[in-house]
């Protein structure tokens, strides 16, 4: 098995009025999850669709498996979740997901079989109902979104893509679709997301890339990007009294970089060669009653602020650049 | 290759299998055989219709000329054991007879009544009233049995027996139509006109009705985003062949199942046409060769191929029904001028106007076939008219296939000409 699942190489896409992706490299180490991470806008679906072969780059390389991604046998091993997802409204259950099988080389009795199995885990099958007889617009959302998982899944790729695989589901699915993820890790598939939500990419992803305005800004494993890129925060509880002597301990800039006041609680991000222990001291000589003092990791979503924030004030709240999506990138 | 017989049989078998295809497959036959029996049934009221028979012969000449006529009324009708009813009037109490005639027409229990008399017997006069005193035809039928009655009667006076007579009058002519083309006779006109009309009529239905479904498919697919999940196992160029061949099997489906039970009722149509009361018309289907039949089916395949990838560039580029209405509507305009056309195609086969329209793409995969079964056409003409076809097919698909793999991918507005055309030079 080859080193990377993906391995793309400088590849551009224009589009009339903008560029949706910029000169951008990254590789995807197969068996790992990983995640794809930027606001709207940043290119990751125009990403996700040249990775998948949809469009073709302008310029640049793209390899799965070792192989170039427009090699008609790679798609087989590929498995695709689109972000806005959607079936035939009115065909069978059953019918939709061969037909789907069919498009991936899964026929006839090898892809009945493999039905069965996923709608009988997936509870779409029971002694008492089989949904698989019914329309698809029958089915409600909940189970819509479980034959499309299951579309997704069924040829066992080993590649699988999900573009913002947690948008829309219920509590019910997400974990699931969780579920799904870290089973697929388990038997040595790769996992690719696009999300803008960092919770679900920091829990999940062992790598990612985060990408603004078409271009990557920066992409490593989660524990090498946080000590890279992380400053030394620490988080300060304070009990109710003594606080008035904190305020100009915070100020003082040898020692503090940027805080963050919630009242009691405090982010502080430490001066570039400052020592904490000078900082707790000085605390504690203030006279505030310290409840927490902790060294802490940045979590990837200061990451994201930090590095993409000056244009985002809150991560999939709004696009940069006035929000109008021009051409191609539809929805990231 | 597998996936694309993946795709051509989701479109065909869903298809097929919908209400939609059985009701349309049922109810065809039966609106091209109206097509066909409806204007025989009207050709037949050229000849006289039933109303003849239902009528009232006022006798007043006393030798039994009204009973000969009644027989010769009746004479040429297949339907037997009606014949019009004779009232032996004495001369005087013909007036009286008449208004009672009158009422009786005019309770609509007769449809009219003949008058004859001495006058009638010298073959000067005879009068008719009725409520279809204005059909050409019935008045004709009964104008003309009146005549052989009086020469029969005549005939006899000379002392004529019956059988001779009879063999002297009976004359049941039989006039048939042949029209005449630079390759020689060509079986009945009519019919060759009916058989254009029905094929160019069945092509015309096929494209629009074809045309749409192919565009909403393509929409749902687009809407649904299910595009998006094939577009990543198959090339798009692959996607819209599958569409077009599955749906255009659909509509050959369709056509087969039309085109046979069409004829099958067309070969009963005897029975069929006399619940209608029309007397079965006299003509024979026109000769169709191998070649000119696969010739009809090249037309269709190319002409379907010309305007569903057309349509399908259509759906790709809208979101939603309403607007692919809208901009399906050139599209739709281009083929309802060439249905326009289909009338005077008919009427002059080999005018400019029909041998224009059956070499350009747009209209040829209608207006040729008519031509063809309405008339000769050289063999330069249909092979010039194939290879334009052929082109023009070349060129939507091109067009088509590029404005539908960026199309799909393309959400929000509706794109303008000038977007479109920026798409088209997108490389992909």
């Amino acid at each position: 098995m080859t080193e990377y699942a993906i391995d793309i190489v400088n590849v551009t896409k224009r589009y009339a009025e903008h560029t949706a992706v910029r000169d951008l490299t990254l590789r995807v180490p197969t068996g790992s999850v990983y995640g794809l991470l930027g606001p709207n806008g940043a290119g990751k679906t125009t990403t996700i669709r040249m990775i998948l072969n949809i469009i073709a780059p302008d310029s640049g390389m793209i390899h799965i498996f070792g192989r170039p991604s427009n090699d008609p046998k790679i798609t087989e091993r590929l498995g695709y979740l689109p972000e806005e997802r959607g079936l035939y409204r009115k065909m069978q259950v059953r019918r939709v997901l061969k037909f789907l099988a069919e498009l991936k080389g899964v026929k006839g009795k090898d892809a009945d079989r493999r039905i069965d199995e996923w709608l009988e885990r997936l509870s779409l099958k029971t002694p008492e109902k089989d949904w698989g007889l019914s329309k698809i617009d029958e089915l409600s959302r909940g189970m819509q979104q479980k034959v499309q998982f299951i579309g997704t899944l069924l040829h066992d790729p080993d590649l699988v893509i999900l573009d913002e695989p947690f948008s829309g589901l219920d509590p019910i699915n997400a974990q699931a679709l969780k579920d799904t993820v870290v089973e697929l890790k388990k038997r040595g598939k790769t996992v690719i997301f696009s999300t803008h939500l960092m919770d679900n990419a920091e829990r999940l992803c062992d790598s990612v890339c985060i990408i603004a305005r078409g271009e990557k800004v920066l992409d490593g494993t989660v524990t090498g990007v946080k000590e890279q890129h992380g400053q030394r925060n620490i988080a300060l509880a304070l009990d109710g009294d003594g606080m008035e002597g904190i305020a100009s301990i915070l100020r003082d800039s040898s020692l503090v970089k940027r805080a963050d006041d919630s009242n009691r609680f405090f982010e502080i991000e430490l001066a570039p060669g400052a020592d904490p222990q000078v900082l707790l001291r000085r605390i504690v000589e203030s006279g505030a009653a310290v409840q927490r003092f902790e060294m802490i990791q940045p979590s990837l979503l200061e990451i994201f602020l930090k590095k993409v924030g000056t244009s985002v004030r809150e991560p999939g709240a709004e696009a940069w650049s006035g929000g109008v999506e021009e051409g191609m990138t539809g929805h990231g | 290759m597998a996936k694309l017989w993946a795709i051509i049989k989701r479109e065909y078998l869903e298809r097929v299998r919908s209400k939609w295809f059985m009701i349309a497959t049922f109810f065809g036959p039966i609106f091209f055989a109206a097509i066909i029996i409806v204007p025989a049934w009207m050709a037949s009221k050229s000849k006289a219709t039933s109303d003849v028979y239902n009528t009232t012969i006022l006798d007043a000449t006393d030798t039994g000329f009204g009973h000969r006529l009644a027989v010769n009324i009746a004479g040429d009708s297949t339907i037997s054991g009606r014949m019009p009813t004779v009232l032996l009037v004495a001369p005087s109490a013909l007036t009286e007879a008449e208004s009672t005639a009158t009422r009786e027409v005019m309770r609509k229990e007769r449809t009219g009544y003949v008058v004859v008399d001495q006058q009638t017997l010298a073959g000067e006069s005879a009068r008719y009233a009725g409520t279809n005193a204005t059909s050409i035809a019935d008045m004709t039928q009964i104008k003309n049995a009146i005549r052989q009655t009086i020469l029969a009667t005549r005939l006899q006076n000379v002392g004529l027996d019956n059988e001779k007579m009879k063999e002297i009058t009976f004359i049941p002519l039989d006039f048939t139509t042949e029209r005449i083309t630079e390759r020689g006779r060509a079986g009945s006109g009519m019919a060759s006109v009916l058989f254009g009309f029905s094929i160019g009529f069945l092509l015309y239905l096929s494209i629009v009705i074809y045309g749409q479904t192919i565009m909403s498919g393509v929409l749902e697919e687009k809407t649904t985003r299910v595009a998006e999940v094939v577009m990543s196992s198959v090339p798009t160029d692959t996607l819209l062949a599958g569409k077009v061949l599955g749906v255009g099997a659909v509509g050959l489906t369709q056509q087969i199942l039309w085109i046979a039970t069409t004829y099958v009722l067309l070969k009963l149509r005897a029975p069929i046409m006399a619940r209608f009361g029309a007397p079965t018309m006299n003509f024979s289907l026109p000769d169709i060769s191998l070649g000119a039949g696969v010739l009809f089916l090249l037309f269709f395949l190319l002409g379907f191929i010309f305007y569903s990838s057309l349509y399908a560039a259509v759906g790709s580029s809208v979101n939603s029904e309403s607007e692919a209405r809208q901009a399906a509507s050139p599209l739709m305009i281009v083929i309802v001028s060439t249905g326009v056309f289909i009338q005077p195609v008919l009427l002059n086969p080999t005018g400019t106007t029909a041998r224009v329209l059956s070499l350009v793409p747009i209209s040829s995969p209608i207006i040729m076939p008519i031509r063809m079964a309405v008339t000769g056409v050289p063999p330069l003409e249909l092979a010039a008219s194939l290879g334009f076809l052929a082109l023009g097919c070349a060129a939507a698909l091109w067009l088509a296939s590029r404005i539908y793999r960026v199309g799909l991918l393309m959400y929000g507005k509706r794109p303008t000409m000038k977007e479109m055309a920026r798409w088209v030079s997108y490389a992909r």
